[in-house]
């Protein structure tokens, strides 16, 4: 089925924490007024959506709490633990966890550590642009020493989940980030974006390649007070992701961000998120073959393929 | 009498790679079309920086995106000819470094360029001309007649019309490539003088004229109706004078005005991505209408310079693109799809987002009144040769027309 809106991303605060591949760089509070925190979720009930609150580092003043409470809701940043680096023991069990790729690297055996404590851990790489093709070798041992305790746990009936390795082995299709089509965020100012990431590059003022003269710089998709407006929507699915569409790394987060950044084009990947992607789609049927050996059901069978980024073999498509 | 070296190369197949030089942005001209919204008389290219990119191509021979059977060295400007010297130097290193490294493209190369013809006959652009003969092709651009040629070619900071210094130089052009042909663009006050330009053009002497509509969303209303009786006009008087046996104008091309296939049908039409184009300081892009002088409202779409090389990720939207995907539901079931163009370029600059993927649609009306005309100078054509019984030996012998890409 076409991914629908079903998710509305409340940034709290320009401090709120991030939760995905880009790094938030605004380091000055800004709080979102009440009014407008009260308009987000107005307009999250009127479209049914589940709304997730991000939150700042800071206690946020009284009367927020009663508003915040008035809907359903996961707190990110609370609920979901948000960390930056690799902690000795957990207290949430469902962690974010936002490293580069050689800390990811270097931390493997620390991470394995954690996966018996916790019941959900996103691992989300925050430098990909600049992974290289020498790192490949290095990222596939740490894959496969994570794989090593998932293996076991699962074979003790234990079944931690791991974005980048176990999402693969149940997904038939495609399930990636959809920002845009799937969820959408509002940010301080009451403007909607694709994800929190394009709000800090506008805040940065980072450009969106329009010509300035001509065209407004602002990366937002419409606001509170006049609705949603996403130009080129149809080209945020992937039956318009001419390189993705033919691909079956489906837990990948096609990130649209990075896509924009790094090809210029939000729905063409660049060569090294293909290239992690299919590292962790291999490792996950590495993982599929230990369990299916164990006895264990792991999903439909990953194939064997002879290739890590789809753009080297699209003349065969 | 010399023609164009033809070699086993098909030049327009994709078997060979496509490498611009924007030698200059200067010109002599202030064409009312022209697409370049940046032209000046600062942005030469120096010498180092023409090396360079030529080191950098021959360098990588091995990367896939250069292993093509050939190579067209592509010169542009602005007007390319205001830098023959840089020109002749440029072309002698390129051969004399194909040659020392024994280079697959050695003798599998062509230099082109598409001059306003101005400087045609200037001396130094003939010694260039005998020199690389055999490898050489360049377009004149001509528009038509007098009048029409003059509405839009006009001198800079003058309202002159260059029509005469251009034509002065076409009989020498022909005598010297014998099977030219010209590129000829249409804007909207361009339509009332269609079918005289093209039949001027023949009068010339010049056996193929290529022409088509601008991109841009320049049209008006009733711009349609009116292209498609001046299309009719000239298919008239091509088939009552029986033109079509010696002449040919790429308005009338017989496999255009069919639906398409998205599975079967579904090739990008231009080549930006494929080809590489450099500028005066270096930098590299798909094609030269993604750079700056260019474009209107959107930022030049660099993908590398002579220094850093090629970053191929910048490649990757042009070289997964296809028709399809880039199309609206409109013009993928579009009953005359067949043969109605895009630029990738325009469609960059038009697009609502920072994307290749929306095909900018303006041409829409007039693709659909060619097509109308297009049917017409068919339908009168063969009835025609069938009634003179001369059908068969005319497909086997007319002058064959091919989609001018770019
Ligand atoms: S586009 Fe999606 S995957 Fe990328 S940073 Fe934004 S939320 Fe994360
Ligand atoms: S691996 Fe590459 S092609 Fe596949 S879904 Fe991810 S970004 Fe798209
Ligand atoms: S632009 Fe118009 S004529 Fe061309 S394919 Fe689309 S619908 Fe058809």
């Amino acid at each position: 089925m076409k991914p629908y809106l079903q998710y509305l991303v409340i940034l709290l605060d320009d401090t709120s924490v991030a939760y995905c591949h880009a790094n938030n760089p605004l380091t000055k509070r800004n709080l979102m007024p009440i009014d407008t925190l009260k308009k987000a979720i107005l307009f999250g009930m009127k479209q049914n959506l589940m709304i997730q609150y991000v939150y700042p580092d800071y206690e946020l003043p009284a009367e927020y709490n009663e508003v915040i409470e008035s809907i359903d809701h996961v707190k990110i940043g609370k609920d979901v633990q948000v960390l930056n680096e690799v902690p000795k023991a957990v207290i949430t069990d469902n962690l974010v966890l936002r490293l580069t790729i050689a800390d990811f690297i270097a931390h493997q055996y620390d991470l394995a550590a954690l996966l018996p404590q916790v019941k959900r851990l996103n691992i989300c790489l925050t430098d990909m642009e600049s992974f290289t093709d020498a790192q490949q070798e290095n990222y596939k041992k740490a894959l496969a020493a994570l794989n090593a305790v998932l293996a076991n746990l699962y074979k003790s009936q234990q079944q931690p989940q791991v974005n980048i390795l176990t999402d693969r082995l149940t997904l038939t299709e495609m399930h990636n980030c959809e920002a845009g089509i799937g969820n959408i965020t509002v940010a301080p100012n009451g403007k909607f974006y694709l994800c929190p990431a394009f709000y800090y590059d506008e805040k940065m003022g980072i450009s969106n390649r329009m010509n300035h003269k001509a065209k407004d710089a602002s990366r937002s998709i419409g606001d509170l007070d006049n609705g949603l407006e996403i130009p080129n929507k149809h080209l945020l699915y992937l039956d318009h992701a001419p390189l993705c569409r033919i691909c079956d790394a489906y837990h990948c987060n096609r990130c649209i961000w990075l896509n924009d950044r790094l090809t210029w084009d939000s729905n063409t990947p660049s060569h090294q998120q293909c290239v992690i992607a299919h590292l962790e789609r291999n490792a996950a049927r590495d993982l599929q073959q230990q369990l299916k050996e164990a006895g264990l059901q792991a999903g439909d069978e990953i194939k064997e393929i002879n290739y890590l980024d789809p753009f080297d073999v699209k003349e065969t498509w | 009498m010399f023609g164009i070296k033809e070699q086993q190369l098909d030049w327009n197949s994709g078997t060979s790679k496509t490498i611009t030089f924007i030698v200059t942005k200067d010109c002599q001209l202030a064409c009312k079309y022209c697409y370049l919204v940046g032209k000046n008389e600062k942005e030469r290219m120096p010498w180092e920086v023409a090396k360079s990119a030529i080191d950098y191509v021959l360098d990588n021979e091995n990367d896939p995106d250069f292993a093509t059977e050939g190579v067209i060295w592509d010169f542009i400007g602005g007007e390319p000819f205001l830098e023959i010297d840089l020109i002749d130097q440029i072309c002698d290193y390129i051969k004399s470094e194909l040659f020392r490294r024994n280079h697959h493209w050695f003798n599998s190369y062509r230099f082109s360029f598409s001059t306003n013809g101005i400087n045609y006959d200037n001396e130094k652009v003939q010694r260039f001309i005998e020199k690389n003969k055999t490898h050489l092709s360049i377009g004149i651009t001509i528009d038509g007649t007098r009048r029409k040629h003059d509405l839009n070619r006009v001198y800079k900071g003058t309202e002159k019309g260059s029509y005469d210094d251009v034509v002065r130089n076409i009989p020498l052009w022909l005598k010297q490539f014998p099977n030219a042909s010209t590129k000829v663009t249409i804007s909207s006050a361009d339509i009332p003088y269609i079918s005289e330009s093209v039949l001027h053009l023949f009068e010339l002497g010049i056996g193929q004229v290529n022409i088509n509509c601008v991109f841009e969303d320049v049209w008006a209303d009733g711009d349609d109706i009116l292209f498609e009786d001046q299309l009719v006009k000239l298919a008239d008087v091509i088939i009552d004078r029986s033109l079509y046996k010696e002449f040919a104008c790429s308005f009338f091309a017989e496999h255009i005005g069919k639906p398409m296939d998205c599975k079967l049908r579904n090739q990008n039409w231009c080549g930006s991505g494929k080809m590489l184009a450099v500028d005066a300081v270096g930098n590299f892009y798909p094609c030269t209408r993604f750079a700056q002088y260019s474009l209107r409202d959107k930022e030049a779409w660099i993908i590398g310079n002579i220094h850093d090389g090629i970053d191929k990720n910048k490649l990757r939207p042009f070289l997964t693109l296809d028709r399809c995907t880039q199309s609206n539901p409109e013009c993928i079931d579009c009953e005359v799809a067949e043969g109605c163009a895009w630029c990738q370029g325009e469609n960059y600059d038009a697009a609502k987002t920072h994307t290749v993927f929306q095909r900018a649609t303006a041409i829409c009306k007039m693709h659909k009144a060619r097509v109308r005309a297009n049917n017409y100078y068919w339908n009168k054509l063969y009835r025609k040769l069938e009634l003179e019984g001369k059908r068969e030996e005319f497909e086997k012998t007319h002058p064959n027309v091919k989609p001018e890409i770019c």
